[in-house]
């Protein structure tokens, strides 16, 4: 029995609490929500447009004075140089034909990701726990760059058995001395694995979630119209919702399974969104170069990029760049980044040999 | 059309009332985890006060489907004061905190533990753990909640959230390894007999 599955026990009769005090739990919020606002809550810093869809539209038929550039239906977009090459690679998109999975053969979906793993060293916690109680502060923290790859191979008959490898990861880039020891702390983590699940399932039942078809095929195939539905689900999520609408469209491009013609669909609404740029003419991913197109989001010290080639349409993967330093990583450091190459094969790998090369 | 957290949030922040049904969603799930780390006697108040200061809060959720991160979030905030408290009850955990295994379990499971032994080391290897290690650990198990939802309830970056689970749970397996042992079924049997 490993630590997880014993602490999960722990505790686990813990005693529900009675429906009587349920209710007056539930009573005492609502006496609280319907009491008049105290003053000081009048005083807080009003929160610019982040609040988005229905919010925004309640809060300006409530105050009637809010007035911001860039609505809905006031685009600004793309500046335009980003938007010249989203559009090139949108029309070549067009022309793509995705590779079909015949019977028998699988999609194979390799995911190539490098992320930061950011802590504290054995030493600066220990000195936290016997000065500050165990608290950790900005300065105690470091980080190095670990590699995380992985591939899922999806059977032509979905309910085949699908295969999952994942390799160890292991530390691939570090920032000074102390970034140095803390990975050699943290070691290797995992070892390299392969997994089957029947039908697409995990022992618990739960499906590999994949952009599917049934995904792809709900959403609206006009740029401004989705641009719509991304700020609607993603609600007030993320530093701003433009850039959070960018971070939706990675994350979608990043599964690797999104068809041509709607990826195609997603480089006309990344074209939509304000302050989206150029943030690199030649931006190399995993040995393949494109355009990186990002947008700043000062607040939050981060920008999200995806990278593109505009000649063949292709998403060759998207990053996280640093802005300010933080946790021994210098400006402009990749904290995350993924690289995703989708293909058709005739058979699913018997071991982990992707993890050797 | 089915109704998230978000929208519910978002609803909230022009009729107040719409939070109760945030409560109604995850008042359980929120009690639960506070009631395995402090005990129930704190769980009915924290609880409370959860979901009070979420109220207070509600402009600034920034979470999208599911608030049960941002929850959780704030009721790991909250029971920082608590923090000896709760450090001095892992120190005198009990084979009773363990929730009794049953015996089938252990007619199938291929390691097989002594409660009486594993509990103190368990409980102060729990209490040993810097807070920010032990939050981590104790949302994943307790709350349920993935990586992201972790790194997302304490507002700590995604590789930060899996340095610390990973040293935490290392140092946890690291106190209980000597009373986890390989048990096949003969030496079980001679062992009990």
């Amino acid at each position: 029995m490993d630590e997880i599955s014993l602490l999960n026990r722990v505790r686990a009769d813990v005693p529900e609490r009675t429906p009587d005090d349920v209710i007056r739990g539930r009573a005492a919020l609502l006496r609280a929500i319907e009491a008049p606002p105290a003053p000081a809550r009048s005083r807080r810093p009003h929160r610019p447009w982040i609040w988005v869809g229905s919010a925004v539209a309640a809060t300006c038929a409530l105050t009637g004075v809010f007035v911001f550039g860039g609505a809905l239906g006031a685009p600004v977009g793309a500046d335009p140089a980003a938007a010249a090459v989203l559009g090139s690679a949108a029309t070549a998109a067009r022309s793509v034909v995705d590779p079909v999975v015949g019977p028998g053969q699988y999609l194979e979906i390799q995911t190539d990701a490098v992320y930061a793993a950011s802590g504290t060293t054995e030493a600066d916690a220990e000195v936290a726990r016997q000065e500050r109680d165990g608290n950790l502060e900005d300065g105690d923290f470091t980080s190095f760059l670990e590699s995380d790859v992985q591939a899922l191979w999806v059977p032509a008959d979905r309910s085949g058995d699908w295969v999952a490898v994942r390799c160890a990861r292991t530390a691939v880039q570090t920032f000074g001395p102390r970034s140095e020891t803390f990975a050699a702390e943290m070691g290797i983590v995992g070892g390299d694995s392969r997994q089957v699940f029947p039908a697409g399932k995990t022992e618990y039942g739960a499906p590999i979630t994949m952009f599917d078809a049934d995904t792809a095929a709900d959403l609206p195939r006009d740029p401004r119209q989705l641009l719509e539905r991304i700020y609607e689900e993603n609600g007030s999520a993320g530093p701003s919702r433009d850039g959070e609408a960018l971070v939706w469209l990675a994350d979608r491009l990043r599964s690797g399974t999104v068809p041509a013609e709607l990826r195609s669909v997603f480089y006309e609404t990344a074209a939509l969104i304000p302050g989206v740029t150029i943030t690199e003419e030649q931006a190399t991913l995993n040995g393949r170069t494109g355009t990186a197109i990002g947008r700043d989001e000062g607040a939050n010290g981060f920008r999200q990029d995806i990278i593109i080639d505009p000649e063949t349409g292709a998403f060759i993967g998207e990053r996280q760049v640093l802005l300010t330093p933080a946790a021994d990583m210098p400006a402009g450091t990749a904290t995350g980044s993924t690289s995703v190459t989708t293909t058709v094969v005739d058979a699913a790998p018997e071991g982990t040999s992707l993890c050797a090369g | 059309m089915s109704t998230h957290d978000g929208d519910i949030i978002v609803r909230s922040l022009t009729h107040g009332a719409a939070f109760a049904d945030l409560y109604d969603r995850h008042e359980r799930v929120v009690h639960r985890y506070i009631g395995r780390r402090l005990g129930t006697a704190f769980a009915e108040d924290i609880t409370s006060e959860t979901f009070l200061v979420a109220f207070a809060r509600r402009a600034s959720f920034t979470g999208g489907l599911d608030a049960r991160p941002w929850l959780l979030g704030i009721a790991t905030v909250l029971m920082q004061k608590h923090a000896r408290l709760e450090a001095r009850a892992w120190r005198g955990m009990l084979a009773a905190d363990i929730a009794r295994i049953h015996v089938d379990d252990i007619e199938t499971a291929d390691e097989r533990m002594d409660a009486d032994g594993l509990a103190p080391h368990l409980g102060t290897a729990l209490a040993d753990l810097s807070r920010g290690d032990r939050d981590v650990l104790l949302l994943h198990t307790f709350g349920d909640l993935d990586y992201a939802g972790i790194a997302e309830a304490l507002g700590i970056p995604l590789g930060t959230v899996r340095s610390r689970l990973s040293r935490a749970r290392r140092k946890v397996r690291a106190a209980i390894a000597p009373h986890v042992s390989p048990a096949p079924g003969r030496e079980r049997e001679h062992h009990r007999g």
